[in-house]
């Protein structure tokens, strides 16, 4: 086990020692240990149940360890919520995506970060205006016409389009994939993908779950297999 | 590059030729304002071709309406915003009675007018609160919590009024506050109007109301991107709860006393007006020009039918089966 990595240069971004948890009597995760360099992606492969969605959400905020501590840049911290985890620069996108479908894509990606004047009022305006860069800057998937439309109107492909333009807005860190291609197209996976390698160029690092070894094989730079909650290989 | 592209944008978006037609297609509440404005125009038709059969369009009659719809509309706002952020609130009936009460009583007592009014908003903030608190803490559904908490509150009305009237004369500034006609206008409409926008700002404009559609629309999505939906939802219940109170202020004041059967009934007309208006019963969804056009057509169908001579007893089949009617539509519109 690499416990004490004192080498400062090579520190990783984020360390996870430990890490345990239990669902009643169920122990979904045994003790695993895992980190992210900066600029990196990591392919988190397994089977289903595997404990690589927990881990994810360890990661994210949303559920809390039984036992175990998280690092970063070799510093402990602790996730009570989701807040915590984002304001730490880790954003997370789910399977079913985090999106709220009767709202605009504007009010989408400015959901409880708003830009606001004194007062809480809403910049619209303005947020609108970034929205549509931002849209327009990422992966422009065909059919969006503007930041009003409503989200449950799009395609598979374009929600996840809105949600990783959300990451990327943000400027995170750490973006945490959940099976991010498996509602997608071929020619929208491609897409994906190329932005994934684009967002590292950024300086961003990256975990992507993912079923499909072939679309992990394509973007990432080191793969983690999880196996009944214990972790199988580098 | 970039500025090619955003051009085609503009040109694309369905916003640069707009008719009346796909405006009210387009408008969250097109629906309601459809069905509203035809039965205006239809009615403002016939009251001018007969105008001794259907006096529609008269001074007496609009003082009517105006006075009639108000206290309805506070209270729809009110749970319109509820109901986006996915709760209901079945206590606001009782809420309505026993804050106008508390208000009556401590005038009654020598307590000072303006801090009756006040207690009873405060009574109002905290019936609303205690709602969302427990529902929050128990998740249990609202719907069952509030229906709890309207019976204990409807008990506690009995226990102070000691099932008498109790009537309320404040006179003078407060009185006129509330009460007084400007040609057929009356104030209270200007007051709804008033919370109208007040709501609209709130729930189109600020942050708290794009928290109210993110918690209504998803919980869970709203609670992973940092927004804590029990706060939200402990709002939306105390916004209620004070809109519930001022309505039943400004019916007292006007009828100049309080009954202890008072606004039975009034929960679930809040909850048909929104429902007519176009709001999701299960949130994430509706509009305040919908909650408003809900109540006013609650009341203004009521008015035809009184107007037309038609037996009390249709009315209340008349206003079932717009409210299932409007619900059927508004099913329909929101799945295109």
């Amino acid at each position: 086990m690499p416990d004490n990595n004192n080498d400062l240069q090579n520190r990783p971004y984020i360390e996870m020692k430990g890490i345990v948890k239990d669902f009643g009597h169920i122990r979904a995760l045994d003790y695993v240990y895992f980190w992210i360099n900066p600029q990196e992606i990591v392919g988190l492969v397994g089977d289903n149940g595997a404990g690589k969605s927990t881990l994810i959400k360890i990661l994210s905020g949303v559920l809390q360890t039984t036992a175990g501590k998280i690092y970063i840049d070799g510093k402990e911290v602790r996730f009570e919520s989701s807040k915590d985890a984002m304001e730490y620069g880790i954003e997370t996108i789910y399977q079913d995506m985090n999106l709220i479908d009767m709202m605009s894509i504007m009010r989408n990606i400015f959901c409880g970060r708003e830009e606001t004047s004194r007062g809480g009022f809403l910049k619209i305006k303005d947020m609108r205006q970034k929205a549509m860069d931002v849209l327009l800057k990422g992966i422009t998937i065909e059919g969006i016409r503007t930041p009003k439309q409503i989200v449950r109107t799009l395609s598979g492909g374009q929600r996840q389009a809105v949600a990783l333009a959300r990451a990327v807005y943000f400027k995170k860190k750490l973006l945490l994939l959940d099976e991010p291609t498996s509602a997608l197209s071929v020619k929208e996976t491609k897409k994906v993908l190329d932005y994934i390698k684009q967002l590292k160029s950024e300086g961003a690092s990256c975990v992507f779950v993912t079923h499909n070894l072939h679309h992990a094989y394509m973007v990432a730079d080191r793969f983690v297999i999880l196996s009944h909650g214990k972790k199988c290989l580098i | 590059m970039h500025v090619k592209n955003s051009n085609t944008l503009k040109e694309s978006s369905p916003f640069i030729r707009v008719g009346i037609l796909t405006w009210l297609r387009m408008h969250k509440a097109g629906n309601i304002i459809l069905v509203f404005g035809t039965l205006q125009v239809v009615a403002i038709i016939f009251s001018l071709i007969f105008p001794e059969n259907f006096r529609y369009v008269s001074k007496s009659n609009m003082q009517v309406l105006f006075r009639a719809i108000p206290p309805l509309g506070i209270i729809a706002l009110g749970v319109n915003l509820l109901m986006i952020s996915g709760e209901f609130d079945l206590s606001v009936g009782s809420n309505f009675t026993l804050t106008a009460l508390i208000m009556a009583k401590l005038f009654n007592n020598d307590v000072s007018l303006f801090a009756a009014f006040f207690a009873a908003l405060l009574l109002g903030a905290f019936i609303g609160g205690f709602n969302g608190y427990i529902v929050v803490k128990s998740r249990v559904p609202s719907f069952i919590i509030t229906l709890g908490t309207m019976w204990f509150w409807r008990g506690m009305i009995l226990v102070v009024s000691k099932a008498a009237s109790e009537s309320f004369l404040p006179g003078g500034f407060f009185e006129k506050l509330f009460t007084i006609s400007i040609g057929p206008m009356q104030v209270q409409f200007l007051w709804l109007i008033a919370i109208v926008m007040f709501t609209w700002v709130l729930l189109e404009r600020h942050k708290l109301g794009n928290h109210f559609f993110a918690v209504g629309g998803n919980k869970q999505a709203a609670g992973a991107l940092g927004i804590n939906p029990n706060r939200v939802k402990i709002i939306a219940f105390i916004i209620t709860g004070v809109f519930t109170a001022f309505a039943g202020i400004i019916s007292t004041t006007r009828v100049h006393s309080i009954s202890p059967i008072q606004g039975e009934g009034l929960e679930l007309q809040a909850i048909a007006a929104c429902v007519i208006g176009g709001t999701a019963l299960m949130g994430g969804h509706g509009t305040v020009l919908g909650a408003f056009l809900g109540a006013a057509l609650l009341y203004t169908i009521q008015d035809f039918l009184l107007l037309l001579r038609a037996p009390g007893f249709y009315l209340r089949m008349f206003v079932g089966i717009v409210i299932v009617v409007a619900a059927i539509l508004n099913q329909i519109l929101r799945k295109e």
